[in-house]
């Protein structure tokens, strides 16, 4: 069951449509990938979340209920452009923020010392903000998001500058957060990461949903791709007559199917196995920045 | 009594608001626990509104420029007491030799002292040599001599108008006319009637400036203290906020913390570390006058320190909304100055009317009509209290004007901090948030 629902967002910034009809959900225990070209309003959307921009129709909720500021207290934020009080010392201002989100102040410093070892910036607890690289401040940035133990977990764009090191420091919080039950959206364009990482995702453009649904399946999605390999059947003689499916090639034995919508894969599978022993039945998977280029379009 | 009547009454008000407040707090922890373990219970609107007041507090009492500010100002202060004693009170009698003395004369070198505000010693001497040694070993600070000689260690000049130059020369001038007198024949009575003898008294036709009282030099301080206060703490509410836009904090602090907390905890965490300081900075210059002997304590001077601490509350109250909104329009130094320019200019306006009106001893009517304008009063007020020309109904009557005001500023300046701190890019224009401030 989705936990995050986003109803028919509607904004407008003088000509400019933002968010056009946009509608999807995100569920709990998965790393959901928000994904669409820049300027496509996943920043607006994400924005709209935490009431940071006023919408003109749509609602969002969060387990049913409208989304206010009860709600948004059990929510963590790393927006784009990171935001963090610069003179201030790393372990106060992630206290601070703990405790504005609810916390006392002993659980916020407990809190902040235990998300700043595991992000491996505990030495720098007493530093200044500003003092710290690029990297360790997106460490202390997403420590702030995740000091409150969030239920839902929104990420602007977390993974982008950093270092091999970092991402996966960061991957393994964000898998980890969504196997402990917490319901966790981040945006990124660097797909192939985001393949590997999310179990699901979300495509916007131009305001609107344009894809969505679990990474496997939408690599499997749209017109299915089979590779089938029949002992005795070198030429695919068997596929020919199969209704919905079009052999598009065949080479050295592979015979390779494009199966048209409503086409049973299952189908397929028999008729190859009447045909002869099968060796090989294959689903050609699609990349997702495969997906991602025929959603958007470009 | 007269004067302290408001005072009076806004010690009631304070005491009825801690009341309501701890009958809140009374009431919130009553209430049925609402989170897990390591939650707080019972958020109220002025539980984020605390937390972000208490990191104002502590963010600006740690940083340099306060602190090197407020030993500024503890110095300047400590100089504006201190200078004023040092050049009026030698306190130290000074000791005179007499030779060949009478009662009469000691009576007169006693009156002369007092007329210039000096207390004396006398020592009679045998004679004047005796004396003169007296006096270069240090023992005398002069020697009159009855035969009609003044002897002092280093010549006195014309110009010097300490008290013991004036004692010298009051002396010189006394003595000789007595001699005078004397030589022409006066008895003692008929002597002692023509040196009593008063001078005319001059008319104008124009009135005169009068000598400043303790109360309208208080005031002047007072009004120099206020000013260079709301200057300071108003600058950081707008840096502040400016601040906060420009880092992008405020994304993260408005996902969780609503518009209205976030700029009431800045603005009430910046007023009460300007708050704080006033007061020390006060407290010091009240025990620091006692101590010296200064008129600071006098008559009715402290009634004008607790009207300027006053107002500066009320003038910070009323511009502090104004210059948060404003600082929530820009995101950089340079958009901040052009911002801040029509807002100082009351500001300025009111300060130099009032310092004008206070330098000059007399009340004009402009001070008395800024005085029940916000913008102007928190200077216009305290010099009409120095001046002792404000009762205490229109003392409060000026205080309901600014905190009315006040109320109505806070709302169309939260207006504008909401729809203005989270855009972003270039300046925001009043004119672009029109649309959305209209109801």
């Amino acid at each position: 069951m989705a936990d995050l629902e986003l109803n028919g967002l509607r904004r407008r910034f003088g000509t400019v449509t933002a968010l056009d009809d946009l509608t999807f959900s995100v569920p709990s225990g998965h790393v959901v990938g928000f994904l669409g070209p820049n300027g496509a309003g996943k920043t607006t959307t994400m924005r709209a979340i935490f009431g940071l921009t006023d919408l003109d129709a749509g609602s969002v909720r969060w387990r049913g209920v409208p989304v206010g500021s009860a709600q948004r207290r059990r929510f963590g934020y790393m927006p784009e452009e990171r935001g963090l009080y610069p003179n201030m010392q790393v372990a106060e201002e992630i206290e601070y923020l703990g405790r504005l989100h609810g916390m006392d102040g002993a659980s916020a410093a407990a809190a902040t010392q235990q998300w700043l070892e595991r992000l491996e910036v505990a030495d720098r607890a007493r530093s200044k903000v500003e003092s710290l690289s690029h990297g360790n401040q997106q460490r202390v940035q997403l420590a702030a998001a995740l000091v409150h133990e969030p239920e839902l977990l929104v990420l602007d764009e977390p993974l982008a500058g950093l270092d091999p090191t970092g991402i996966d420091a960061i991957g393994a919080v964000l898998l980890e957060q969504a196997r402990s039950g917490r319901c966790v959206l981040f945006s990124s364009h660097q797909l192939d990461l985001v393949e590997n990482l999310c179990e699901s995702v979300a495509i916007i453009d131009h305001g609107r949903l344009v894809a969505s649904g679990t990474v496997d399946g939408l690599a499997t999605s749209g017109a299915r791709r089979l590779t089938v390999r029949v002992e005795g059947d070198r030429e695919g003689a068997w596929a020919r007559v199969l209704p919905g499916v079009t052999l598009s090639e065949v080479d050295g034995g592979e015979v390779r199917l494009v199966l048209a919508d409503g086409t049973d894969s299952d189908v397929v599978l028999d008729a190859a196995r009447v045909a002869g022993h099968v060796t090989q039945f294959v689903f050609e998977r699609r990349r997702l920045s495969e997906v991602f280029r025929e959603a958007v379009g470009r | 009594m007269k004067a302290y009547t408001p005072f009076v009454i806004g010690g009631v008000v304070l005491v009825v608001l801690l009341r309501l407040r701890l009958r809140q707090r009374g009431r919130s922890r009553s209430s049925p626990p609402l989170g897990r373990h390591g939650w707080r219970r019972g958020r109220s609107l002025l539980g984020d509104t605390g937390l972000v007041a208490g990191r104002e507090i502590r963010e600006r009492v740690r940083g340099r420029v306060f602190r090197v500010v407020t030993i500024i100002l503890f110095v300047v202060v400590a100089a504006a007491v201190v200078i004023p004693t040092i050049h009026t009170s030698s306190t130290k009698p000074t000791t005179v030799g007499v030779v060949a003395g009478s009662a009469t004369l000691d009576t007169e070198l006693h009156q002369l002292a007092t007329s210039v505000g000096l207390s004396t010693t006398l020592v009679q001497e045998p004679d004047l040599g005796a004396a003169r040694a007296a006096l270069a070993a240090g023992r005398l600070d002069v020697v009159v001599d009855a035969q009609g000689t003044i002897v002092v260690r280093e010549p006195v000049s014309a110009t010097d108008t300490s008290a013991p130059a004036r004692y010298v020369r009051a002396l010189s001038t006394t003595l000789g006319a007595q001699r005078a007198f004397a030589q022409a024949g006066l008895t003692p009575a008929q002597a002692a009637a023509v040196a009593k003898a008063k001078p005319l008294p001059v008319e104008s036709i124009q009135p005169g400036k009068k000598a400043r009282t303790t109360s309208e030099a208080t005031a002047l301080l007072g009004v120099i203290l206020v000013f260079i206060f709301l200057t300071q703490y108003l600058t950081w509410t707008l840096m502040g906020v400016m601040e906060e836009k420009a880092s992008r904090v405020v994304e993260v602090l408005l996902a969780t913390v609503r518009p209205i907390q976030l700029l009431a905890g800045k603005v009430i965490g910046i007023g009460v570390v300007a708050l704080l300081q006033a007061v020390a900075l006060v407290a010091f210059a009240l025990v620091l006058a006692k101590a010296v002997g200064s008129s600071l304590v006098e008559g009715s001077a402290p009634v004008v320190v607790v009207a300027t601490l006053v107002w500066l509350v009320l003038g910070y109250a009323f511009y502090s909304w104004l210059y948060a909104a404003a600082g929530s329009l820009a995101e950089r130094q340079d958009q901040v100055q052009s911002l801040a320019l029509p807002l100082s200019t009351p500001l300025i306006f009111g300060y130099i009317v009032s310092l004008t009106g206070v330098s000059s001893g007399n009340a004009s009517l402009l001070v008395k009509v800024l005085a029940y304008l916000p913008p102007t009063a928190p200077f216009a007020m305290p010099t009409l209290v120095g001046f002792g020309e404000a009762t205490w109904w229109e003392f409060l009557l000026s205080m309901l004007i600014c905190a009315a005001c006040t109320v109505a500023v806070a709302l169309v300046g939260a207006r504008i901090y909401r729809t203005a701190v989270l855009r972003t890019g270039s300046r925001v224009r009043l004119r672009d948030l029109v649309p959305k401030l209209t109801p």
